[in-house]
């Protein structure tokens, strides 16, 4: 068991690039070299130690290292980058791209994210107990691939183009997903087979552009695009991943702006 | 006696049309006359003749006002600032030439900040969807010679380019549109009736905020999908079937849209629909897009900041690399946030019209603006080091909106000792590398 917690001790003037906070960085290493570690805030390029109060060490096993960090870290970005195990628990509200192209372990967020939270994410868990910003598990600009894998909670909403160009494979059993509390406008934009789920509300352009995969919104969307079509009711939705939904739904097919014969479905409560 | 000179094909330096075909008269340095331009062109001619609105000495603020330095006072104070930065924001670009956007990627390098131009507020929206879906377009000469039907899509060139539609757009005689206007079919997608709407042959008045739904129900419809509704942003599905018919039976058409799209709900996404739906036209006919740029250089500065760092613009460099991300690196979102100590402003001027509360934490922190003309932006700032104007005071390229580059001519010298941006960003480097040790 290798269990370590930072508190942030000073708040950072300029956003902190904290990509070196992940189980993977601190895997190995004595606290003093975590302490060590090299942390950009602005041009400066300081260390962890210059931000954080650091106690216990990682251990060399990836998968029980444990990383608690406390404090208002919303000008802290790119907390667990690339991850691929262990687990990080934030307390505290966090700034962009936390578990950005994480492909494997557990992220928590018992606050708040700002935007790109699990952008382009290949596996793994990320949860998020508050609202996230916009872009969550988005693909980075000018990516045909998105999200590619794993799974992102959030509680409350995400904002605009949450999970936008994802791109799942149920051959290759890769299903990548997104839960949420209710969504920004372009929700699911340009899908190429994720499956979302909005447990609320969702604004608008829903599933815009999208070539396959599943939507679902349990809530009501502000307004449709003209471009689906209804195909029927439903009282039970069987995801791809397995999940199965039940309750009345009306089922659309779309985006028919990008195929005259999508595989793109879209459920909405009735 | 007075010296009177002529000059002809003159280019203009203020929209993105770039006019080449401009003939100004000058009396001892002193423009007082500009032929073929616009009113807007014309304006900008005559704003560089020395009056109380042109700076012909550099500042500093001293005691809460602005006041006459030496160059060399006014140079070591901004370098200093520069230097000692952990997080400068340089922005604005667009209105100038070629050399200055190409140093301003070197100082902002050496001093590790952020460097961003208008487009971020502009056009840059295009730029993220062109990186998305690519873009079809050609050069404007291509448009004047072949299209017979120009979409203006939230785009008013009237007022904002207003000699666009006089040379390339509507009323000039092409190759193959030897009639000009006659030979031409004019949509204007638009929810105001906008004066070049009142000129077009079919205007579509969609609610504001509405552009994607209906890119989308036209691409739907385009792949002769029925759709369940009978109207689309307020739009009729049988009007919206009569455009769709017009689309794909022209010849060549072109696709000419601005802020309407880019800076309405939807943003990048809105020209990502737009491009889709010219893409799929070409399965149809030959069809083509073209953003209406702004500023006469914008085009430009994302030419230039791309082809030195791979970026177009909101580019970060705290980390001796370049990184892009509009949203996170962007002027207004860094200003904003507070994520800067320093501000240099070139050519534009933010103040009046980033978001209050950006301007707010902007004029908090020392604030450097090279500029010829009294803005509020230089008027608020710490240090104004006023330069020649571009293409009028000083030669340099600039790329027109379909990034045909053109060179801008000198016609006048500047007052005083102004240099050029250009000059100016070389002396912060020097001061700049000095300082650093470097
Ligand atoms: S249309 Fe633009 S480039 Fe041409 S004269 Fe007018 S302002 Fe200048």
């Amino acid at each position: 068991m290798g269990k370590i917690e930072l508190t942030l001790k000073k708040e950072p003037t300029f956003s902190l690039e904290a990509e070196s906070i992940s189980p993977d960085n601190f895997k190995g290493k004595t606290q003093k070299d975590i302490a060590n570690l090299i942390i950009f805030h602005g041009n400066e390029k300081l260390t962890l130690k210059d931000f954080f109060d650091i106690k216990g060490t990682a251990g060399n096993n990836l998968d029980e290292i444990e990383i608690v960090i406390n404090g208002n870290l919303s000008k802290v970005k790119r907390i667990g980058e690339k991850m691929s195990g262990g687990a990080i628990t934030i307390n505290g509200d966090v700034g962009m791209h936390v578990g950005n192209t994480m492909n494997g372990g557990k992220i928590i967020v018992n606050g708040n994210a700002a935007d790109w939270a699990g952008a382009m994410m290949e596996g793994g868990e990320l949860e998020i107990t508050g609202n996230a910003g916009h872009y969550v598990g988005a693909a980075y600009r000018g990516n045909w691939e998105g999200m590619t894998n794993g799974v992102i909670k959030v509680k409350g909403s995400v904002g605009y183009e949450s999970m936008i160009w994802a791109r799942g494979s149920t051959p290759k059993k890769r299903f990548p997903k997104l839960i949420c509390g209710s969504a920004g406008q372009f929700l699911g934009l340009h899908n190429h087979g994720g499956i979302i789920i909005c447990e609320g509300n969702a604004e608008a352009r829903v599933a815009a552009d999208q070539a396959r995969g599943f939507v679902v919104v349990k809530g009501k969307i502000g307004r449709m695009m003209p471009s689906f079509k209804k195909i029927g009711e439903v009282s039970e939705i069987e995801l791809p991943d397995g999940e199965k939904i039940s309750g009345k739904f009306v089922e659309y097919s779309g985006d028919h702006a990008t195929s005259a014969k999508t595989k793109g479905r879209l459920f909405v409560a009735k | 006696m007075k010296k009177i000179k002529n000059f002809e094909d003159v280019v203009c330096p203020f929209c993105g049309t770039l006019c080449d075909d401009l003939k100004i008269i000058l009396e001892d340095n002193k423009i007082i006359e500009v032929d073929n331009a616009c009113a807007i062109g014309t304006a900008k001619f005559f704003s560089s003749n020395v009056s109380e609105h042109r700076y012909t000495k550099p500042m500093m603020r001293n005691n809460g006002k602005l006041e006459e330095v030496t160059w060399d006072e006014a140079l070591n104070k901004a370098a200093e600032l520069l230097a000692n930065a952990k997080r400068p924001l340089s922005y604005g670009w667009s209105s100038t030439e070629c050399d200055a956007q190409r140093k301003a990627v070197e100082l902002m390098e050496i001093c590790g900040g952020v460097l961003d131009n208008t487009a971020s507020v502009c056009h840059g929206p295009s730029l993220l969807a062109i990186q998305d879906v690519g873009c079809p377009t050609s050069t404007l000469g291509e448009y004047k010679n072949r299209a017979d039907l120009v979409l203006f899509w939230g785009s008013n060139p009237v007022h904002a380019h207003p000699r666009h539609m006089s040379r390339y757009s509507d009323f000039i005689r092409g190759y193959f549109r030897v009639d000009g206007h006659l030979d031409r079919t004019i949509i204007v997608v638009d929810p105001r009736t906008t004066h070049t709407a009142q000129m077009a042959d079919m205007h579509i008045r969609l609610n504001p905020g509405e552009d994607y739904e209906l890119f989308n129900a036209i691409r739907a419809l385009c792949r002769g999908v029925e759709l369940d509704v009978k109207e689309v942003a307020g739009v009729p599905i049988k009007q919206i079937k009569e455009l769709v018919e017009i689309l794909k039976s022209c010849k060549f058409g072109v696709l000419f849209f601005g802020l309407g799209l880019t800076m309405t709900k939807g943003k990048h996404r809105n020209v990502d629909a737009g491009i889709s739906l010219i893409r799929e036209l070409n399965e149809h006919t030959k069809f083509n897009l073209t953003p209406m740029r702004g500023h006469y250089n914008v085009s430009g500065a994302n030419i230039v900041f791309t082809w030195s760092t791979g970026y177009p613009y909101s580019i970060d460099f705290s980390k001796d690399y370049p990184r892009y991300n509009p949203g996170e690196f962007s002027a207004v979102d860094i200003l904003k946030t507070n994520d800067f100590d320093v501000t240099l402003i070139v050519a534009s001027d933010p103040a009046s019209n980033f978001p209050k509360d950006a301007v707010i934490n902007m004029l908090k922190k020392p604030l450097i603006s090279v500029e010829p003309h009294k803005t509020p932006t230089s008027e608020m700032a710490d240090i104004v080091l006023p330069p020649a104007i571009a293409g009028i005071e000083c030669e340099g390229t600039a790329y027109r909106m379909d990034k045909v580059p053109i060179r801008m001519r000198k016609v006048k010298n500047a007052p005083e000792d102004c240099m050029a941006d250009y000059e100016i960003i070389e002396k912060l480097i020097e001061k700049v590398k000095e300082l650093k040790g470097e």
